[in-house]
């Protein structure tokens, strides 16, 4: 059992669903929505950098902003057939979520009509290269996709803080009654956060696609897993998500690791239940600060 | 006063006499039509009175005695119909309150001779699918009965039925069980899990729990997928013994299969009927979400309520698992795909959350659309996700709460033009039209607001300069039509004038129009002549009825 390949495969898989989490556990905290449909999100995101492969160029800027401008895009379709029409309905958490996963099978089935089902691969964006650190071999597309990963995020997250965007944001994700009494749009927010969070998914499909493949179903396991990790963390929480996408990925590479591959899941969501059930908002998500839902 | 006013000569002026007949200037004629015709045409809509009646009326049953069908050990009646008295035809109706049965009935006569109605090349497809949506439909209503009845929203119920079809084909391959025996052994199955699903439930809020149910599917997908004993290698667990003998031919063994799984789906209404319908499902329905602490303060238990909901409803899922293996020789990891998970939800939203028709009428039309639309490939998915997520904006209870939200929709219209109305005007609204006894009321009110319309136009300066000039007397038409229908008026508050000091001080009154009770003084002007106060009540009478 090779130590290092487990804990870098961990390391990477950790920054692509912990990427996802933090997507998901943002738009929960600040629009109230369990954005289901991410998955298709990110398979979409996943076609839109594969058809700007093949039609615009193949350098990895063109592949990159075109997954992040598609994932964009869909979470701008997302944000104005599941969040707008019906968020200040009532029962609105049960609707919303509905209506995600409705854009989800509709979303998915369509991709699945235009693309076809076979597979698709993105070109390697990081070349052919290896870098042995401290006796771990290190392959290019994981450290590309660690650096990628974290860049982003470390960008979105100090957008979020420093700009007045980020501080409509964070005012929404604190409490959305009072941010739109001082005057903050909640529409306009959220369709800046759906911006935000689809780019994000947008950024994994492309990174993830290094290693897998674009299929219409591909975001279908990403978008679980991210729950998962967006819910041991506490829905809503940054830091929360983060230390749940290093608690998993650890455990994914110690269960492989001790127990072999197909007892992953298994603990995993033994790990998550017993989480949940010591605290039931997850690590971070403190009862009086979690959003009400 | 214009040049061309008309002189008015008084009728009975003294013809023998050499002096001249008296005469005034006055209004030219008025057709009343006119202004009849001006109010009614496009001023003052006159609306319609009375409601729409949304119910057949039945007809009374006369001399004979009311016979009612009741259910046997109950005294619970087939129908309910409300017998009631109506005022204006002055005859006895019935209504039929609640037409569910009915719909029932016709819908369980339809499946029942489905097969006889169907011609037999289209056995294959349709019967297949009209067996799937039966299966479906009871996993469904078992389903509806966590998330509608107990309020728990849970993703597992695959999860549940699949463990409970991987398990019993899984028993009966390696122990060579009957038949009969596998949906038992999925009911017992389908209880453990339930209550290993069910521990989390009382901790962990509604979204968390739909996620963590959501992990659950997924996880089991990803077990039996991986699974070599499971079948991994052959796309699902096959070899659990079939209910059907072998004996039988094609056709009959397809008629087998659909009617099970009717009986199937049956058994689940009934279910869904007793546990929703009786104690548990009153307790919950005492303790809908937001009200809880409301319930608990009454001493409902409402957790316990739930959980049992939980459990009883895992142990059908666990029974339907059963039948699912028996049903398709095996199980599949289909059972558990996020796909078949959105499908049966999309069927739960359409139909209707919280009741048993919107889960069997959600199964059919998204069965349909799946089995019987096969030749539009992807795009019926795409299809049922539009449905889906038209339904979830557009509507509050799916398919069949659209009656109830189009009656509050008409009553929030209806509410919105009676407050728009300016000009009521001494017309009744319909609503208070309806509840009046004396329907005579009402057209003496319209009648009586056409004629102050019609007074209204006869109110000129030449009139009232008339009047000033002789209060008492003959006077011109015009003037005269205004007062006999100020004299008319009730005794209630009408202006009197009494005279505080003969020929020196007069002041206006308000009658009371009650015996005993003295006048009420209308202002503390006093009036030197009689024909001034005469005047001034004029004037008064005739400010009221530009007002009104």
């Amino acid at each position: 059992m090779d130590f290092g390949l487990v804990i870098t495969n961990a390391i990477t898989l950790a920054c692509i669903y912990g990427t996802l989490a933090i997507g998901l556990s943002i738009t929960w905290s600040s629009l109230g929505l369990v954005n289901m449909a991410y998955g298709f999100i990110f398979a979409l995101s996943g076609y839109g950098a594969w058809l700007a492969s093949l039609y615009i160029s193949s350098s990895a800027p063109v592949i990159f902003a075109a997954g992040i401008l598609t994932g964009a895009l869909g979470g701008i379709v997302v944000c104005l057939c599941a969040f707008i029409p019906i968020h200040d309905k009532p029962s609105f958490p049960i609707r919303g979520l509905t209506a995600a996963l409705a854009i989800s099978l509709a979303g998915n089935e369509l991709l699945m009509w235009i693309f076809g089902p076979r597979a698709k691969s993105l070109p390697q964006l990081f070349g052919f290269w290896k870098v042995n650190i401290f006796g771990v071999v290190v392959t290019s597309d994981k450290a590309g996709t660690v650096v990628s990963a974290l860049f982003l995020l470390t960008l979105v997250l100090l957008w979020m803080r420093s700009s007045r965007r980020g501080l409509e944001i964070r005012a929404m994700m604190m409490n959305p009654h009072a941010a739109s009494i001082v005057g903050i749009g909640v529409r306009s927010t959220s369709i800046y956060v759906m911006i935000m969070t689809g780019g994000l998914a947008g950024l994994a499909a492309v990174v993830l696609a290094q290693t897998y493949w674009i299929s219409p179903f591909s975001g279908i396991t990403p978008m679980i897993k991210g729950l998962s990790i967006a819910l041991v963390g506490g829905l809503g929480s940054v830091p929360g998500a983060v230390a749940g996408a290093l608690l998993l990925g650890v455990n994914e590479a110690l269960t492989a690791a001790l127990l072999g591959g197909q007892y992953v899941l298994i603990t995993q969501f033994l790990l998550i239940i017993l989480i949940l059930i010591l605290r039931p908002r997850g690590i971070a998500g403190i009862l009086d600060r979690a959003r009400e839902a | 006063m214009s040049e061309t006013a008309p002189i008015w000569i008084d009728p009975l002026g003294d013809y023998e006499t050499k002096v001249d007949a008296r005469s005034a200037p006055t209004n030219a004629f008025l057709p009343p039509q006119v202004p009849w015709d001006e109010t009614t045409s496009f001023k003052a809509k006159l609306h319609r009175i009375g409601r729409l009646r949304y119910y057949y009326k039945w007809p009374g049953h006369g001399s004979r005695l009311w016979w009612r069908t009741r259910y046997w050990p109950t005294r619970r009646r087939v129908l309910d119909i409300r017998g009631e008295y109506n005022r204006k035809t002055s005859r006895r109706e019935k209504t039929i309150v609640d037409k569910r049965p009915i719909w029932w009935a016709m819908a369980f006569a339809l499946f029942a001779v489905l097969p006889f109605i169907l011609p037999q090349d289209t056995w294959n497809t349709v019967l297949t699918a009209a067996a799937l949506m039966c299966i479906y439909g009871s996993i469904n209503l078992a389903w509806m009965l966590i998330i509608g009845t107990a309020g728990i929203f849970s993703l597992a119920s695959y999860a549940v039925v699949g463990a409970a079809a991987y398990a019993t084909t899984y028993a009966a391959i390696q122990l060579g069980l009957p038949w009969w025996s596998l949906p038992l052994l999925g009911s017992v199955i389908g209880l453990v899990f339930g209550v290993v699903i069910a521990l989390p439930a009382l901790k962990l809020d509604g979204l968390y729990y739909a996620l963590l149910t959501l992990g659950i599917v997924e996880l089991c997908r990803v077990y039996v997928i991986q699974s070599g004993e499971l079948g991994s290698a052959t796309g699902g667990l096959f070899g659990a013994p079939s209910y059907v003998p072998d004996w039988l031919s094609p056709p009959l063994r397809q008629m087998t299969l659909y009617y099970a799984s009717f009986a199937l789906m049956i058994i689940a209404l009934f279910v869904y009927r007793f546990v929703d319908g009786k104690r548990l499902g009153r307790l919950l329905k005492m303790a809908p979400e937001k009200k809880e602490a409301f319930a608990e303060a009454c001493g409902i238990d409402f957790y316990r309520a739930r959980i049992n909901v939980f459990l009883i409803s895992s142990t059908f899922l666990g029974f339907t698992g059963g039948f699912y293996a028996i049903h398709f020789g095996g199980a599949s990891p289909n059972l558990f795909s996020f796909d078949t998970v959105l499908l049966s939800l999309s069927m739960l939203v359409i139909g209707g959350i919280g009741r048993s028709e919107g889960a069997v009428l959600g199964t059919v039309i998204v069965v349909f659309i799946d089995r019987v639309m096969i030749g539009i490939g992807p795009l019926r998915y795409v299809l049922i996700g539009a449905i889906m997520l038209g339904v979830v904006l557009f509507l509050r209870g799916g398919i069949f709460g659209i009656k109830t939200q189009f009656r509050i929709w008409r009553a929030k219209k209806q509410s919105e033009n009676r407050s728009s109305r300016a000009e009521k005007g001494g017309e009744m609204l319909p609503e208070e039209a309806t509840e009046t006894d004396n329907k005579d009321e009402i057209y003496r009110r319209r009648f009586d607001k056409a004629q102050r319309d019609f007074l209204k136009c006869l109110v000129t300066d030449t009139v009232i300069e008339e009047h000033r000039t002789r209060p008492l007397g003959q006077h011109s038409e015009a003037l005269e039509r205004l007062l006999i229908y100020f004299r008319g008026q009730t005794q209630v508050d009408k202006y009197a004038i009494m005279v505080l000091e003969d020929f020196k001080a007069y002041r206006i009154v308000g009658l009371s129009g009650r015996r005993g009770t003295p006048p009420r003084v209308v202002e503390d002007r006093t009036y030197p002549n009689a024909n001034e106060a005469y005047h001034a009540l004029f004037l008064r009478r005739v400010q009221d009825l530009m007002e009104s």
